[in-house]
């Protein structure tokens, strides 16, 4: 018992020791700081080391999982961020709430290079509080090996053949989109009928789910575990790389469009820097190099002929025309957001 | 005989702690349970009962049914998987005491996300066990073993074994040996010794091991995502739903009171069993 | 017969540790896997490894957790502990009022309580960071101790505190030679328990954090959208292993000290 104490004893002194140091040496006053909160793995670490080095600033990049964490966290306000990504439905949101600054145009003069596409948005039409940082589509990924026919519609996920294999995302806002648009109503509904219609159609394909997984839906494609299922466009093009069985394809029906993208929450001490930060990412050569390392589909239009041939031929990166042209954006339902999730429960419920 | 005073003021810093960092947070929980949401998921100032209402719903109550299910099966396997092993660590000397029980925690010391991963890498249809039991011949099809009740079930025990395991271990090791030395010098068998003396004498333990088990995975919402697939919500997904997706917070609010309130109600029925059961046992 | 019970009980604690520590065996294996998305094995390699020394969001977010981990167990462990002591000395009434009141906080979804402190955390303005992660992990991990060592109390006889004080020792006295040297294993386990559960607490942890106070289960967390990195695994495994390691030095040296230690492995 004594040697188990004074193990503990010596544990517990060299820890805070440790800690000492480490809070030593991380306060350097001089320097200023931008603190990013963002999504894990969504800057290429040697892009923020660069943006350091040449203004000789210090980023802390934070991480979280889902939009409403960070909605919970900046709602408290004192979260002390200063950049922040929330995806396309959250922006609008927060713009509602008055959670977000208005961004200073003049800082940024490489908003330009934004492709006309993501220039106005409908979450936020104007690029007021906002710009598209990552993009995709969420189509249907798929394992040629065991699913011989090419999919062309939303409803081969119904296909019997596929039983206990088929992967969906674990996201009631996804789900219900799918299946309102395989239906023929938008994907944002608020209309009570259609949505009663949506559900029980995808009750219909329940007992073929194996799973419903939005953070290891990749792992479980390449492992062949799933065959067929819901997945976004830049998880596909990752998938694709691991295990070159699996195709994607982006359904005749159309399909939900998504975004990431660079914001700053009201009350942001470093807001220039910040800003300074944005119009960094969106230098051509920066974001060529960010892009590639991070895999996700640019929306910068300058940038298109410095990336590699490779990054260019994927089409889970560089995808159709016509395919966005087909996708709908998801935007926020207000109060019908209740029966939404009183629909995900219900087919939760097991019953 | 002698003042207790001093030692009764030692319970001030911790009741003072729970008073500032959890009463006060828990009222504001119960508060919110009666306000409303806004139209773009804010909490609204209003006086409503209706989230109360809408836990009437038949689905809801088949969910908590569901949750108590779950929840009692993994209490009675954490049970039979914790006492043999907590038995069994009482009775090794002093020291290899400390470094059993160091090596049942540390596992956990490692990120339960990480953990998880690991048993579906084991499980899935590609995973280990099947790999092996095909390539023996045993079996030709991949066995289902992940994304059903069963792999939610083992998940929920091996996450929360320490918990029973630490308690009976505590109560196993100040027990009085002599009383058992006395059972069998009476001619009893190991098997009634154990069942009239042992037990009774770990009883602390064991309530305290079922009540941390219980009342931990009647909350659980990890396990049945990652292990279940997210096919089947227990009660702790719904209420995380309410906050991560349909941003409800006064009806999460409602959903986490009721379950409280349940869970205190079936910890008060299992003191009051076991205490019906003290009773027979010292008339008998 | 008396040893074929002792086999089948050794051999079932075996078995319980196997399955234990079966899935850490997997996560060993994969943190040499050559991929960065861990799904299928693609090979030998050390890279993770060597990456991981240089990721300093990894380390800074270990120090983070491990400072934090024992900061809040040890307060956690010396509060929960008096407490259990004093509530000892209470009348029946009361004492049964705080043993049911003690496991609210664990009863309580953690998503709630999380939300709580954030809401009033930023009410008093206090700054998010360091301190609001150790005042929740203390305010989460108390009521486990207080649980364990109430059970430990609850079970222990009256007889030699009352000698001890017949034989004119004080109230304290008793305390410091009598009463905490009874209940040590259970305030070990205490302990144990409670930085256990700060080591792995990912929801609570995430509403309190502020700017660079990441833990790793936060780190972590916000690694799986893109796929956890075989880094954390090499760093499990390190963890792992150094606590082994230490355990083993430690119990070596015992050995070494008490000639007549008796076997048991």
């Amino acid at each position: 018992m004594k040697r188990f104490k004074s193990m503990m004893i010596g544990a517990l002194t060299a820890v805070l020791a440790v800690t000492a140091v480490g809070c030593s040496s991380s306060s350097e006053p001089e320097q200023q700081v931008l603190n990013i909160y963002s999504w894990a793995d969504n800057f290429d670490l040697d892009v923020i080391k660069d943006f350091e080095q040449k203004y000789n600033v210090k980023v802390n990049y934070d991480v979280y999982g889902s939009n409403e964490e960070m909605l919970a966290k900046i709602q408290a306000g004192a979260s002390g961020y200063d950049l922040i990504q929330p995806s396309d439905y959250m922006v609008a949101t927060m713009i509602q709430l008055g959670l977000l600054e208005e961004l200073n145009k003049e800082n940024i003069p490489n908003m330009k290079n934004i492709v006309s596409t993501f220039k106005t948005p409908p979450f936020d039409k104007e690029n007021k509080y906002s710009l598209v940082y990552t993009w995709g589509i969420t189509g249907i990924a798929y394992n040629k090996k065991y699913v011989k026919e090419t999919p062309t519609s939303w409803n081969d996920l119904w296909n019997e053949a596929y039983k206990g294999r088929v992967i969906m995302l674990n996201d009631p806002r996804e789900v219900m989109g799918m299946a309102l648009i395989k239906n023929g109503f938008s994907n944002s509904t608020t209309n009570k009928d259609e949505l009663a219609k949506s559900f029980a159609d995808l009750k219909k394909v329940l007992p073929s789910v194996m799973a419903f997984d939005t953070d290891n839906i990749k792992q479980k494609m390449i492992a062949e575990e799933a065959w067929i299922g819901t997945v976004w466009s830049g998880d596909a093009a990752i998938i694709n790389g691991q295990n070159p069985d699996v195709e994607y394809v982006i359904p005749k029906e159309g399909a939900t469009i998504w975004a990431d993208t660079l914001a700053i929450p009201k009350g942001a001490k470093h807001k220039d820097l910040a800003e300074k930060f944005i119009n960094y990412l969106m230098e051509p050569e920066v974001s060529v190099k960010n892009y590639e390392s991070i895999g996700y589909s640019n929306p910068n239009e300058q940038a298109y002929p410095l990336h590699s041939e490779e990054y260019r031929a994927n089409k889970m990166i560089f995808l159709d025309k016509a395919d966005i042209a087909r996708a709908e954006w998801l935007v926020d339902v207000g109060d019908t957001l209740q029966e939404y999730d009183r629909y995900w429960t219900e087919m939760k419920s097991g019953r | 005989m002698l003042n207790k005073k001093p030692v009764k003021l030692l319970a001030a810093p911790a009741l003072l702690w729970m008073g500032v960092l959890f009463v006060l947070p828990m009222l504001m929980i119960a508060l919110m349970s009666f306000l409303k949401r806004g139209t773009y998921g804010q909490v609204v100032y209003e006086f409503t009962l209706n989230n109360y209402v809408r836990i009437w719903d038949p689905l809801y109550g088949q969910i908590f049914a569901d949750t108590l299910v779950v929840a009692i099966l993994t209490t009675v396997l954490s049970i039979v998987c914790g006492y043999p092993l907590a038995y069994y660590i009482s009775r090794l000397e002093k020291s290899s005491q400390q470094i059993w029980l160091l090596l049942v925690m540390i596992p956990f010391w490692i990120n339960f996300l990480v953990r998880s991963y690991a048993w579906v890498i084991i499980l899935r249809s590609q995973g280990v066990v099947n790999t092996i039991l095909q390539s023996l011949g045993i079996i030709t099809e991949p066995l289902p073993l992940l994304y059903n009740s069963g792999s939610v079930l083992l998940g929920m025990v091996y996450t929360l074994l320490p918990f029973m395991v630490l308690p009976i271990y505590v109560s196993l090791e100040q027990m009085d040996r002599r009383k058992l030395e006395a059972a069998y010098d009476l001619g009893a068998t190991p098997w009634r010794a154990f069942w009239h003396v042992t037990l009774p004498m770990t009883k602390t333990g064991v309530v305290t091991g079922s009540i941390l088990v219980f009342v931990s995975s009647i909350g659980m919402f990890v396990v049945p995502d990652v292990m279940g697939g997210a096919k089947s919500a227990l009660i702790g997904n719904v209420i995380q739903n309410q906050f991560l997706s349909a941003r409800d917070w006064p009806f999460g609010s409602a959903l986490s009171i009721v379950l409280m309130l349940l869970s205190m109600l079936l910890i008060l029925l299992y003191f009051r069993a076991v205490k019906a059961g003290e009773a027979k046992e010292g008339a008998a | 017969m008396k040893t074929w019970r002792r086999h089948t009980l050794s051999g079932y604690s075996w078995l319980m540790l196997v399955f234990l520590y079966l899935p850490i065996a997997i996560l060993v294996l994969y943190s040499f896997n050559d991929s960065r998305i861990n799904a299928t094995w693609n090979g030998f390699t050390w890279k993770w490894y060597v990456s991981l020394f240089d990721n300093r969001q990894v380390m800074q977010a270990l120090m983070n957790s491990l400072s934090i981990g024992v900061i809040s167990s040890v307060l956690a462990t010396v509060l929960g502990t008096a407490a259990s002591l004093a509530i000892k000395h209470y009348s029946l009434r009361w004492r049964n009022v705080v043993n049911g009141l003690i496991y609210l906080p664990i009863v309580i979804p953690e998503i709630m309580m999380g939300l709580a402190l954030l809401v009033l955390f930023s009410q008093v303005h206090m700054e998010l960071g360091k301190w609001t992660l150790i005042m929740a992990h203390v305010t989460f991990s108390m009521p486990y101790v207080m649980v364990i060592v109430s059970a430990r109390l609850a079970d222990m006889g009256k007889e030699l505190e009352e000698a001890a004080q017949d034989l004119g020792a004080t109230p304290w006295g008793t305390l410091r030679h009598v009463t905490l040297p009874l209940i040590m294993p259970g305030i070990v386990a205490g302990f144990l328990m409670s930085f256990t559960l700060s080591l792995d607490d990912f929801i609570i942890s995430f509403f309190v954090a502020g700017p660079n106070s990441t833990t790793l289960p936060l780190y972590i967390y916000g690694l799986v959208k893109r796929g956890v990195s075989p880094e954390v695994n090499a760093l499990s495994t390190l963890l792992i292993a150094s606590t082994v390691l230490l355990v083993i030095i430690a119990e070596l040296f015992r050995r070494k000290d008490s000639k007549n230690g008796q076997i048991h492995f």
